[in-house]
């Protein structure tokens, strides 16, 4: 990050002037010590972090001190037993293990055939190549409400009603991530591609043993994004599983919340087991996840 | 053998192998069965089902044609929700837009950081789910919940949130400006820091002020990425499902009725498919003409820098 910002370059700029206007000089001053971005931003920042503080600390409150008023931000007496009783009435071991599984499938899945087919589009001339990218992208704009009931009518006359096939099926590729690998797949340069064939290299071979290692940053990224959106997934889970044994964290969480409206203590033990995967992973790659966000408003 | 050899001259290209052609063959044959069988028959489907009254666990569904249209156009329930879908949409576009400039106008000059900053404001959208969802129920509980506390605190009257006809909306809005803003505001921050300093240089130059940079050169020149981020957060809000399902359930009085909503409940709980496919249709038409309207502004955007 060697190269200056804008407002970098642009108090350079005014320094050098002799003659500024005081309200100039006044906005300057406070961009420049940030006094007030700071104090907008540090209000601002409360704000967003503080259903996660409200959360963890509800969570480790005795059942009295959850209700107590004034309320306190920090647990006075700080208990596990909202986390025990958690554990005791929702089969937590069970969420994880099978919302860790149906995430890591799913996620190992589409990467790999967005990969494969991002590299296609951008590597490979081939006829109807362009009209075939567009009708990929295009379902992009179908919101789920639209075709999850002929979905779930498909799955249900195949016999996969209740079934991980299911759950799975819908997302075993993304148009999303076809295009961002395809973006990327663009600066890898062709001739490494081309040199490996000329050493008689498959094409299998070239994909697995070139292009998936150079498109390590993408994969990160991707990655990240993926496992959030398969974590969080609700309402295809919803649909779809009807046998609680196979319910994933969010359906598990929401039907316990159905049933237990005033058990605040425990729920918040529950969002809080829920979230902490999503915050680990996230402060884990929250570099590649802030650059992916800030590259998909670029054209 | 026949047939594999046919196609193989339907997609012969000049240059191209045999091997890359297998390649090509074996890549896209999945994606385009996957797309035609799980995006495009259902889609299609969908507007099949909508013409007939569709239950499920029924061997025999009628056809009627425009009927369930008409019906649903008529019910008081759904032109709620869809007015409902608009004033959340519209509403906490507008509302998000605003602040993710504000918080990205404040956020751009900080450097050192800077990471921080932005980690902290993403943190509501990496995490918005029904875990999340759930606090916020908790925050807003009419009693007992963290805002009604503060409220008593401060000696105010107690606000039911999520039970009263005039809040649950606008609590809801509430909530999903706080999971959004964060998100819009990293891709505005990315836009301003793709405006040339030489614009700054040249209205320094002419005795320009704070206000009037930001007024003539900064907001027009980051329009375009204003009116992409307006309009994404519009189609991602209209089909909105999980903030409803776990705070309100479409209540009090469908207060908080959605067009998601309804579908789910007619689709699932009613299992009146043929119905909810309908829905489903006025949902895709709205969402679609967002959509072209998109595709339109950013056509004239690149027209007019050109």
């Amino acid at each position: 990050m060697g190269i200056k910002t804008n407002s970098e370059k642009f108090f350079s700029v005014v320094r050098s002037r002799s003659v500024v206007k005081p309200g100039l000089k006044l906005w300057i001053w406070l961009s420049k010590a940030n006094i007030l971005g700071w104090f907008l931003l540090l209000i601002g920042g409360v704000m967003m972090v503080f259903p996660f503080i409200w959360m963890i600390s509800t969570s480790f409150k005795p059942a009295p001190e959850t209700v107590a008023f004034p309320p306190t931000i920090l647990p006075k007496q700080w208990t596990w037993s909202n986390y025990l009783d958690a554990f005791n009435r929702i089969d937590i071991p069970r969420l994880y293990l099978n919302t860790a599984f149906i995430t890591i499938v799913r996620l190992i899945i589409t990467l790999y055939t967005s990969l494969l087919l991002g590299y296609v589009f951008a590597k490979f001339q081939f006829w109807g190549r362009n009209v075939l990218f567009i009708i990929i992208l295009a379902t992009m704009i179908i919101p789920f409400e639209v075709y999850m009931i002929p979905l779930y009518v498909m799955m249900v006359d195949f016999k996969l009603g209740n079934t991980y096939m299911a759950l799975a099926l819908p997302t075993l590729f993304s148009a999303y991530c076809i295009f961002m690998v395809r973006q990327f797949m663009y600066s890898i340069p062709s001739e490494l591609v081309d040199a490996a064939r000329i050493d008689g290299a498959g094409e299998f071979t070239i994909f697995h043993q070139i292009v998936i290692p150079l498109a390590q940053p993408v994969m990160v990224t991707l990655g990240a994004f993926l496992f959030m959106w398969n974590w969080h997934d609700f309402l295809w889970p919803l649909i779809i599983l009807t046998d609680s044994t196979k319910y994933v964290f969010s359906v598990g969480l929401a039907t316990f919340l159905g049933e237990n409206l005033n058990s605040y203590g425990v729920l918040m033990a529950g969002s809080t087991l829920a979230t902490l995967p999503i915050l680990i992973v996230f402060l884990t790659l929250q570099k590649y996840v802030i650059g992916g966000i800030a590259l998909s408003g670029m054209k | 053998m026949q047939a594999s050899n046919r196609l193989r001259s339907i997609f012969r290209v000049k240059g191209l192998r045999k091997a890359e052609l297998n390649f090509i063959l074996i890549t896209i044959i999945p994606a385009v069965i996957f797309y035609a069988v799980l995006r495009y028959y259902p889609l299609a489907t969908s507007f099949y089902m909508s013409l007939h009254d569709w239950q499920l666990m029924r061997d025999h569904q009628f056809f009627i044609g425009l009927k369930n249209y008409f019906t649903i156009l008529s019910d008081r329930t759904f032109l709620r929700a869809i007015q409902n879908t608009v004033l959340f949409a519209f509403t906490t576009s507008i509302i998000t837009t605003i602040l993710g400039l504000l918080v990205a106008i404040t956020m751009n000059p900080i450097r050192r950081g800077g990471s921080v900053v932005r980690l902290i404001y993403f943190l509501p959208n990496i995490t918005a789910g029904v875990g999340i969802f759930v606090v916020w129920r908790w925050l807003y509980h009419p009693q007992i919940g963290f805002f009604n506390q503060i409220l008593r605190l401060i000696g105010e009257q107690r606000i039911n949130f999520l039970g009263s006809p005039q809040w649950a909306l606008k609590s809801i809005i509430i909530m999903a400006v706080w999971g959004a803003v964060g998100y819009y505001a990293i891709i505005l921050v990315a836009a301003l820091r793709n405006i040339p300093a030489m614009y700054y240089e040249a209205a320094i130059v002419d005795g320009g002020n704070g206000f009037q940079i930001a007024r003539y050169i900064t907001i027009p020149l980051i329009s375009p990425v204003l009116t992409f981020v307006f309009i994404t957060s519009l189609i991602g809000s209209f089909n909105v499902f999980m903030p409803v399902y776990i705070l309100t359930r479409g209540g009090p009085l469908d207060s908080t009725q959605v067009i998601a909503y309804q579908i789910y409940v007619y689709a699932f709980q009613r299992l009146w498919m043929g119905m909810a496919s309908a829905m489903a249709f006025v949902l895709f038409v709205m969402v679609m003409t967002l959509t072209v309207v998109q595709l339109r502004l950013r056509k004239s955007d690149e027209e007019s820098l050109a």
